[in-house]
């Protein structure tokens, strides 16, 4: 096998270990949520997940270790979704919503593309020390949950999940191009979360 | 030379590696230079490892799927 870290696991799965199913639901649901979600958008994607995890079960004895865990579990849900859908796809949807914090936008520079507005420094300059904030762990889930199911997805599929994007375009079947831009976008949103609560202290 | 409006709108394909040769050393041309965007790009990074470090909850749930797969395993093996 290729992927060695998963043949350990894969072997206590096949056993019926509930630890090993706990963990392998643990590390893995939210990225088949994250793919069901942009492909059936959030009315169906909690019974795709939920199929798709049946798959995987009946699946295991097949499983051949030619990609890793991660990948299989994440095309079976990509199928799952797109069985569902049975019909074309729906139009990849490139809108934007606003965030509830903005962007960096244009009112950002001035008229010869330089910094307006600058970025002031942050209070926190590490992850852990910005996440003690019960507050903003709040804030920035509003704005997750304000950004296109397909947008969310791309985020986090991308950042939390650490998918390629090429992958990410073969699992969601949408251009190198699109995902760039919907990531871009979400990225700045979740920036200004992060700004306006360095600056002003609440979400 | 790049902007620094323009600079924001590649920062994304700079943080995931999708500029080409030229655009690529424009960036860090520009970021040598430019202090505000590169407390900009600091602080773009800074957001990409905050929004890993988000804790996700949903312990009850998982516990509860994780019992009916092995489950539904056992039965089928």
């Amino acid at each position: 096998m290729d992927y060695p870290d998963d043949s350990a696991l894969l072997t206590r799965l096949l056993a019926g270990e509930q630890k090993a199913f706990r963990e392998l639901v643990g590390t893995y649901q939210s990225a088949m949520r994250a793919v069901a979600f942009a492909i059936v958008g959030s009315r169906n994607a909690d019974e795709v997940v939920q199929d798709a995890w049946l798959a995987v079960v009946r699946n295991l004895d097949s499983f051949q270790g030619r990609s890793s865990l991660k990948t299989w579990l994440l095309t079976i849900t990509a199928n799952t979704a797109k069985t569902r859908l049975k019909h074309n796809r729906r139009e990849v949807l490139l809108d934007d919503l606003p965030g509830p914090h903005g962007s960096v936008g244009d009112e950002r520079f001035a008229a010869d593309g330089h910094w307006l507005l600058a970025p002031h420094a942050w209070h926190q300059d590490t992850p852990e020390a910005l996440l003690t904030e019960g507050e903003l762990r709040e804030c920035l889930e509003k704005t997750l949950a304000s950004l296109s199911e397909l947008q969310g997805s791309v985020l986090l599929l991308r950042e939390r999940q650490g998918l390629e994007l090429d992958e990410i375009c073969n699992l969601l079947q949408v251009s190198l191009s699109n995902v760039r831009v919907l990531l871009h976008r979400a990225r700045l949103k979740v920036f200004a979360t992060l700004e306006h609560f360095e600056e002003t202290g609440q979400c | 030379m790049l902007s620094c409006k323009e600079l924001v709108a590649h920062s994304s394909d700079y943080l995931d590696s999708q500029l080409n040769l030229r655009m690529r050393l424009a960036v860090r041309t520009h970021l040598a230079m430019c202090r505000n965007c590169r407390r900009f790009i600091r602080q773009m990074r800074l957001s990409q490892l905050v929004l890993r470090r988000l804790p996700q909850g949903q312990n009850a749930e998982l516990d509860a799927l994780a019992q009916r797969l092995a489950e539904l395993r056992r039965q089928s093996s």
